[in-house]
């Protein structure tokens, strides 16, 4: 009897220091999902409070192109996040639900999972912070965050997806973009043609060939903010589009410093072909004018980046070799990408 | 009544259990002490830690012996020609420290210095086991065997030090950048495996470093002196750099010469 005594009381100064109680909970069950890097990629990293489940890719997909998260029900992410397009806007600025336009062209979303940086200016982090922007930008979706969980609340099919995947029985903000940057994470864009040279599967054409040397070399010097296989540096750079005063500041929006002033973050060049027009401001529609841009050096401003060293001088490039690097930069489709069926509702 | 006794008891001490310091038992509470003892429940100063003597390296940067500024147009090359500086990163490989026992301890492999990040610019390498240092060794850039591409997929330095495959393959050893003459005019040092060449160079520096158990912390610096770059024995001006001297070996070879002469200097503080 005693014996059992003392044993009780250990049982309950055991008990008794635990800080949380255990809740006994349904188990609930969601599948990993893997993401596998492609050749000269470095490891995608992924926030630990939010891994890739085959559950949150499929909600988060179902998310992206729906118009539930806009104010009026007109407007999903695809709105200006065209597929086709590298999942960037065909137009020069994107316009919002209210019909109001912004001053950005819209980026890409292509191999997004290893961007260090989101937005042209780097003001977001992850892109779980990004997500939330989009949606309560007036001139982008215009919702409240309110608004959207009392919508999706509202829903059985969303109800019940949020559960299945995060086991959660109130939808909030965070969940939702949680969910959409899981599915960000999958479009990765490396099966083109590049891609496949590198895998020594096919050849490239001499002009392609020509295009890679330029590209890659000091000649063109392209290679220098677009580097590596993933043709980023997650840097910013003033490449030397303007003379000041800038029209937007760029990232020293976000930093306040006049030396980033007129400073972008390296779009990568995947796809470039189809993400036409060109620049934070779309300002180039085709690739030619790109071309001509850092062909004829570029202009001079405090900021501009020393790399862009044949200001004044240009890359001088013939018409040929100007060709050929248009031609190498289409190497960049990856047309199973652009059609992946795995992206779209 | 003993029942109620012991019930009581079982009770106060569930209430008590998790409260620290209500049973006190005073002596050395901190678990990485000599005399660390487990049942204290209060400090009483009596604690007693091993005499730890822990390694920074430093890499700091000067131009004609002074600390680098950045972005103004201040310094003047061998050649004559004025210039500022506004980038500097650079690879340093092979970090070792030898012994009088002719034993060597390998501190890293490859390390990225960036000027702008000053986190790179300093390197806590923890507890330097006793014994007597007598050189520290280092090789700027990376040698062959190592300057492969994709190699250091992972590390940070990965996309802005990328040294494409038409021009050799790798990483850059260095990147030095700014402008020349006036603000519009830049200049890129570039250093790399031009072609696939090795134009890294090892600095080996001998130190004065005896380190035993009641020795405080120790801070090896590593300098480059930036002009020296470009004077001794090859005098190199920036407007010969033509179109970029990535595919130049002749003016690889020449800024190896240079690096090796006077590039570096180390000194220790203790
Ligand atoms: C009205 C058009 C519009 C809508 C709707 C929209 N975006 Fe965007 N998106 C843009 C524009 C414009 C930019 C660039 C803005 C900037 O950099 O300031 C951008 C940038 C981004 C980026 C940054 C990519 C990078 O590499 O920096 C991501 C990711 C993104 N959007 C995801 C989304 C998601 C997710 C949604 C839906 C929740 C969404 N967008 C809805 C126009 C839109
Ligand atoms: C100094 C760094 C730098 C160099 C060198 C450089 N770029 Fe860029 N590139 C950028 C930045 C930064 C942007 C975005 C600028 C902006 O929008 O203001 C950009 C934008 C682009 C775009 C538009 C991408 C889009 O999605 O809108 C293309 C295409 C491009 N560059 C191709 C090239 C080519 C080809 C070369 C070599 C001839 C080159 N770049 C050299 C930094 C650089």
């Amino acid at each position: 009897m005693k014996k059992a005594l003392y044993f009780f009381i250990v049982l309950v100064l055991l008990f008794s220091c635990k800080k949380e109680v255990v809740e006994t909970t349904i188990p609930h069950q969601t599948s990993p999902y893997t993401i596998s890097t492609p050749l000269g990629f470095p490891t995608m990293q992924i926030p630990d409070n939010n891994p890739m489940t085959v559950e949150g890719v499929t909600l988060g997909k179902k998310l992206f192109h729906d118009k539930i998260l806009s104010a009026d029900g007109t407007q999903s992410c695809a709105s200006c996040h065209f597929q086709a397009a590298g999942f960037s806007d065909t137009n020069r600025f994107s316009e919002g639900i209210d019909g109001s336009f912004g001053d950005r062209n819209a980026s890409t979303i292509v191999n997004a999972g290893w961007n260090t940086s989101n937005f042209w200016d780097g003001r977001a982090t992850t892109l779980e912070d990004q997500a939330f922007g989009p949606v309560v930008n007036p001139i982008e979706m215009n919702n409240s965050w309110q608004n959207v969980e009392n919508t999706l609340n509202a829903n059985t099919t969303y109800k019940d997806l949020f559960k299945k995947t995060f086991n959660i029985d109130d939808i909030d903000s965070t969940h939702v973009v949680m969910a959409i940057a899981q599915f960000e994470r999958t479009l990765i864009s490396a099966n083109s043609k590049y891609d496949k040279y590198l895998r020594n599967e096919i050849q490239l054409s001499p002009s392609e060939l020509n295009g890679l040397v330029i590209f890659n070399t000091e000649k063109g010097d392209c290679f220098h903010c677009h580097s590596t296989d993933m043709f980023i540096d997650n840097l910013f750079h003033n490449n030397g589009l303007d003379a000041e005063p800038f029209t937007d500041l760029g990232l020293a929006k976000v930093t306040g410093i006049d030396s980033d002033n007129g400073k972008f973050k390296t779009p990568t060049l995947r796809n470039i072909e189809f993400s036409a027009p060109y620049m934070h401001d779309g300002r180039f529609s085709t690739l030619e004018q790109v071309v001509e841009h850092y062909n004829s050096g570029g202009k001079y401003s405090t900021t501009v980046d020393p790399l862009m060293k044949k200001l004044g001088v240009g890359l001088q490039l013939t018409e040929q070799e100007k060709q050929d690097l248009i031609a190498f930069l289409k190497t960049l489709s990856d047309t199973e990408f652009l059609n992946n069926p795995d992206f779209t509702p | 009544m003993k029942r109620i006794i012991i019930a009581l008891l079982g009770i106060s001490l569930v209430f008590t259990s998790c409260k620290k310091g209500k049973v006190e038992i005073s002596g050395c509470t901190d678990s990485s002490a000599l005399n660390f003892d487990p049942l204290a429940t209060i400090d009483d100063s009596s604690c007693i830690y091993p005499v730890n003597t822990s390694l920074t390296i430093n890499f700091s940067q000067t131009v004609d012996g002074v600390d680098l500024t950045t972005d103004t147009m201040i310094y003047t090359n061998s050649a004559g020609e004025d210039y500022s500086i506004q980038t500097l990163k650079y690879l340093i490989s092979d970090i070792t420290l030898h012994k009088d026992d002719s034993t060597s301890i390998l501190l890293k492999e490859v390390h990225f210095v960036d000027i702008r990040n000053a986190s790179t610019l300093s390197v806590d390498f923890g507890e330097l086991q006793d014994g007597n240092y007598t050189s520290i060794s280092f090789t700027m850039g990376l040698d062959t065997a190592k300057n492969i591409s994709n190699r250091y997929v992972n590390e940070d330095f990965h996309a802005t030090m990328f040294w494409p495959e038409p021009n050799g393959g790798g990483y850059h050893y260095m990147k030095l950048e700014g402008a020349y003459t006036n603000d519009s005019t830049f200049y890129n040092t570039h250093t790399g495996g031009t072609m696939g060449g090795d134009y890294s160079f090892n600095n080996n520096s001998s130190i004065l470093l005896n380190v035993n158990n009641d020795m405080g912390d120790v801070i090896i610096d590593i300098n480059m002196e930036i002009n020296n770059w470009y004077q001794t024995p090859n005098e190199i001006a920036f407007s010969t750099y033509g179109m970029g001297i990535m595919m130049n070996m002749q003016k690889q070879m020449e800024l190896k010469q240079n690096g090796m002469t006077d590039i570096f200097s180390v000194s220790v503080n203790q």
